[in-house]
């Protein structure tokens, strides 16, 4: 079944790029609508089969294929995985809508994107290293191109520092998989979370350092994002959307898969500093999207601040903690990518997204009304407004990481508090006021933006309804998560409650943060 | 909050060219086929709006006296389940415009009607009506005995409900016999606009304003034909004064602090009118513009539409287009009232009557100088 994830978009990226004849911007398009709603729709079949009592993996797929140097098509999904298969089928289809209908190159453009799609898709199913680290790498190059192509005036510098930084993530965990797998002494790359246990602690370290640093160019973490903020400012909104919305994940996804349970005794000897470290993304990112007066910059530094919340919840290593790892992840890639499509729609039709021009968008008649509720919506999301997901993400997050490190949580809720600061400069000054999109107020001309159209807005309002779903229902997604991070917490064999790093806490005895039956955040 | 220019040296003064331009007996808004369609357009439906408030205006003043619960006060005396349907659909007039602009009028106050209702002739003609009024009812006589001013104060404000509608009625007869010489092609430039209104409000100047009230069959003077109120002078200025010039600071995107003096303690120098407001911000300035424009809207003539439909947003922004277009029709009002004005007539020739004329006019101008006149010489907004 996890065969036809794959096959899906891959087969639609050969339709698209091999269509017989003439092939217009428009038909590519809704060829990659198909392709990629049927994908959806598969998806949620494959939801609707999971079965929540089962923590091992589901649906596995395993077919032989280089078997001399361990790699194996091995393919499985748990609680970790569904949920991101999901808004990879989600976001993949939305970033193929709101692409624009008279794009250049459609043949090269749709194929490209739903490559992704199959990559991230095959990432996070790979239970194999390998297979892992092929899909990883095999997105890096259709996301390169649609920068480099379709990106703004420096793509071309956008393009190639995100494909220097993330090579280097690739080759960090490539040498991470293949020095686990020769010093444990497995015969092959299939993957097993008890790979680690019995290396000594300074080999399981290098290794655990190698992928820390690998997955944290992707999150990215302080100081390894710089690349970020190019890309997304250089991106076209759906590469935007893709990227904060997916993409990022697949750096915490495989932190959290790879590295916390199978170092687990490293990891929790290394969780204070790397809590330090979450502190130091979460505030950094917040303090410079304070500083940008570019829309699309300042959602890509919040960007790197509300990464560092799943670092933040990965570190203190409690069963509920570990669900707010996931939740982070798919409140951030929900939020993030409606924020992207915002700013996109904001951008199309002003032409600027600069703070220092852009007032009074929320105008009723000549503005754009819909959008910018939407955007208000966001990012009350984005600060955690009870009744939305950010808002339970980030206070699962914190409830789970307050007893492990009380400082680190308390300081990354100042981070939650800034971003309420930057993101209330944004919509203050872009929405309210008087409208206006040039410096000149004298202008002879009112401003007239072009008409909104429902394309420009659907999927923007599909996403604000998640924002509100699982908001007000957090059970519905907290009920995949659960029992599989449950179960990885309780693989671990050392436990971060009995780490003498943690022994030396005050808040040691403290009740430690459970979950036990879905409806932990509440 | 009004910066008025001292100046009165007409090669100085930046608006002086607007006085020169009216002497010369041009307009204040270009003559451009745009703006004729626009400013057509707008009196064309504003016309038809006025008639809806002129007779409602009316029916609260002679219907709805002391009656303290006005709950129908906007079905015009139809109150039936299809009525009260369509009004809570909101398939409706926005009588509610017609009541704030009583309500501006009222509080900015002028003229013969204001000067009237402070006189202890209008309280005795008040205390009569009233003690008709609630001869049957002891909670009001006891009401009224306690709080002898309440009552009165509703009578003031039931003498503004008639006297806007009396206004009105005159404005709507205006615009309405106007929208019909356009639309048999008699008019093609604003000047003829300017003419047909002026001459509308110097044939109706000296209209008497009068109200009475019919209460158990006897009718009650309140405003007796004796007090001497007219048409031009105690409605019509007063109402240029309180509805183009002054307005109230209506929090919109602007968001103004009286206790920081960012509103001015004088009422006299309020800059917040139609003549002022920002057309761009619905709802942002002035007497809230939206429920006017929604009821020109409902009315809106087809020329009017197909005009619109040449602009980028269409019908999209058109009560930003009906606002900007309303505002041009009323500097053609204004227009047409200050050379109705002009204390030596529009065909002044002699040196001294021009100047009479001409420093009339700048007083004028330096009051229109924050206005939106700069604004509207430009082409009409949207039609880009």
């Amino acid at each position: 079944m996890l065969n036809a994830l794959l096959l899906i978009p891959l087969v639609g990226a050969l339709v698209i790029g091999c269509w017989p004849g003439k092939l217009t911007s428009e038909r590519a398009r809704n060829l990659g609508l198909v392709f990629l709603g049927i994908n959806l729709v598969f998806s949620l079949y494959v939801l609707s089969q999971f079965d929540l009592s089962i923590t091992e993996l589901q649906f596995r797929e395993s077919i032989p294929w280089i078997d001399h140097i361990g790699l194996n098509y091995e393919l499985g999904i748990d609680g970790l995985s569904l949920p991101l298969l999901i808004i990879n089928s989600l976001l993949s289809l939305v970033s193929v809508y709101a692409s624009e209908k008279d794009i250049r190159r459609p043949r090269l453009y749709y194929p490209l994107l739903l490559v992704i799609a199959f990559a991230v898709a095959g990432a996070f199913a790979a239970q194999n290293l390998l297979l892992f680290f092929i899909f990883y790498e095999i997105e890096l190059i259709p996301l390169y191109l649609l920068i480099a192509i379709w990106g703004g005036a420096q793509r071309g510098y956008a393009a190639t520092k995100f494909l220097i930084y993330t090579a280097i993530s690739g080759i960090l965990i490539l040498a991470s998989f293949l020095g686990l797998v020769w010093l444990s002494g497995s015969s092959g790359f299939d993957y097993n979370p008890t790979m680690a246990h019995g290396l000594p602690w300074i080999q399981q370290a290098v290794l655990l350092v190698a992928l820390l640093i690998g997955f944290g160019i992707k999150i990215p973490l302080f100081p390894l994002h710089t690349w970020l903020p190019d890309a997304h400012v250089q991106a076209s909104t759906p590469i935007s959307v893709l990227l904060a919305g997916v993409l990022l994940k697949l750096g915490t996804y495989g932190l959290f898969r790879f590295g916390v349970v199978t170092f687990s005794e490293v990891w929790v000897d290394l969780a204070p500093y790397l809590a330090w470290w979450a502190v130091v993304s979460v505030l950094y990112g917040s303090l410079a999207a304070i500083a940008q007066t570019d829309m699309k910059k300042m959602v890509a530094y919040s960007s790197v601040g509300h990464m560092g919340y799943v670092l933040l919840a990965a570190a203190a290593s409690n069963p509920l903690s570990y669900v707010g790892t996931v939740f982070q992840m798919l409140s951030h890639g929900i939020i993030s990518a409606l924020l992207f499509l915002v700013v996109g729609v904001v951008y199309k039709k002003t032409g600027t997204r600069d703070l220092t021009v852009l007032r009074g968008l929320l105008n009723p008649e000549r503005g754009l009304p819909i959008v910018g509720s939407a955007m208000v919506l966001a990012v009350m999301a984005s600060a955690g407004i009870p009744g939305m997901v950010g808002f339970i993400s980030e206070f699962i997050v914190y409830r789970g990481s307050f007893v492990s490190f009380a400082p680190q949580t308390l300081l990354c809720l100042l981070g939650s508090g800034l971003t309420a600061v930057y993101f209330l400069l944004l919509v203050n000054r872009a929405f309210f006021g008087r409208l206006a999109i040039t410096e000149d107020r004298m202008d002879e001309q009112d401003p007239v933006l072009p008409v909104v159209t429902w394309q420009d807005r659907l999927p923007a309002l599909v996403l604000v309804g998640l924002l509100f779903v699982f908001g007000l229902s957090p059970s519905w997604m907290t009920r995949w998560i659960e029992p599989t991070t449950t179960a990885m917490y309780d693989a671990m064999p050392i436990k971060l409650e009995m780490s003498s790093a943690h022994l030396a806490s005050p808040l040691a005895n403290a009740s430690m943060a459970n979950c036990s039956d879905g409806d932990c955040a509440l | 909050m009004i910066q008025t220019k001292p100046s009165q040296v007409k090669n100085v003064h930046p608006f002086a060219h607007y006085a020169e331009r009216i002497l010369a007996g041009d307009t204040l808004l270009p003559d451009t086929p745009e703006n004729v369609i626009e400013v057509m357009g707008a009196l064309d439906s504003y016309g038809i709006v006025l008639d809806f408030y002129s007779i409602n205006l009316n029916h609260v003043a002679d219907t709805q006296f002391l009656n303290l619960f006005p709950i129908f006060k906007y079905f015009d005396g139809e109150i039936n389940p299809g009525r009260m349907w369509r009004h809570f659909c909101h398939d409706r007039i926005n009588y509610e415009y017609a009541e704030y602009t009583m309500k501006a009028m009222m509080w900015h106050g002028g003229g013969g009607m204001d000067a009237y209702l402070d006189t202890d002739e209008f309280r005795e003609n008040c205390e009569r009506a009233i003690a008709a009024k609630i001869k049957f009812n002891p909670v009001l006589q006891i009401f009224h005995r306690t709080f002898p001013e309440f009552l009165i104060e509703q009578i003031r404000q039931l003498c503004y409900y008639s006297g806007l509608g009396q206004f009105w009625r005159v404005m709507s007869d205006i615009f309405t016999s106007l929208a019909a010489r356009y639309r048999n092609g008699e008019i093609e430039h604003i000047i003829q606009i300017v003419e047909h209104i002026k001459d509308g409000l110097v044939a109706d100047a000296a209209r008497p304003i009068t109200y009475s009230v019919d209460i158990g069959g006897k009718m009650y003077d309140i405003l007796p034909p004796s007090a001497g109120l007219t048409f031009l002078v105690d409605t019509a200025i007063p109402y240029v004064e309180s509805i183009f010039f002054r307005g109230g600071p209506f929090l919109g995107t602007v968001s103004y602090n009286a206790q920081a003096q960012q509103i001015s303690p004088d009422q006299s120098r309020f800059t917040y009118g139609a003549l002022y407001a920002d057309p761009l911000p619905i709802g942002g300035s002035g007497i809230p513009p939206t429920l006017l424009m929604q009821d020109m809207f409902r009315h809106m003539p087809d020329y009017m539409e197909e005009h619109y439909m040449k602009t980028v947003r269409q019908l999209g922004d058109v009560r930003v287009k009906i606002c900007a277009s309303f505002q041009r029709s009323m500097f053609c009002v204004t227009n047409a009232a200050l050379v109705g004005l002009l204390p030596k007539g529009a065909g002044a020739t002699e040196p001294d009557d021009i100047q009479a004329n001409r420093e009339f006019l700048m007083v004028w101008m330096d009051r229109l100088t924050t206005s939106q006149l700069d604004t509207v010489q430009t082409n009409p907004l949207g039609s880009n």
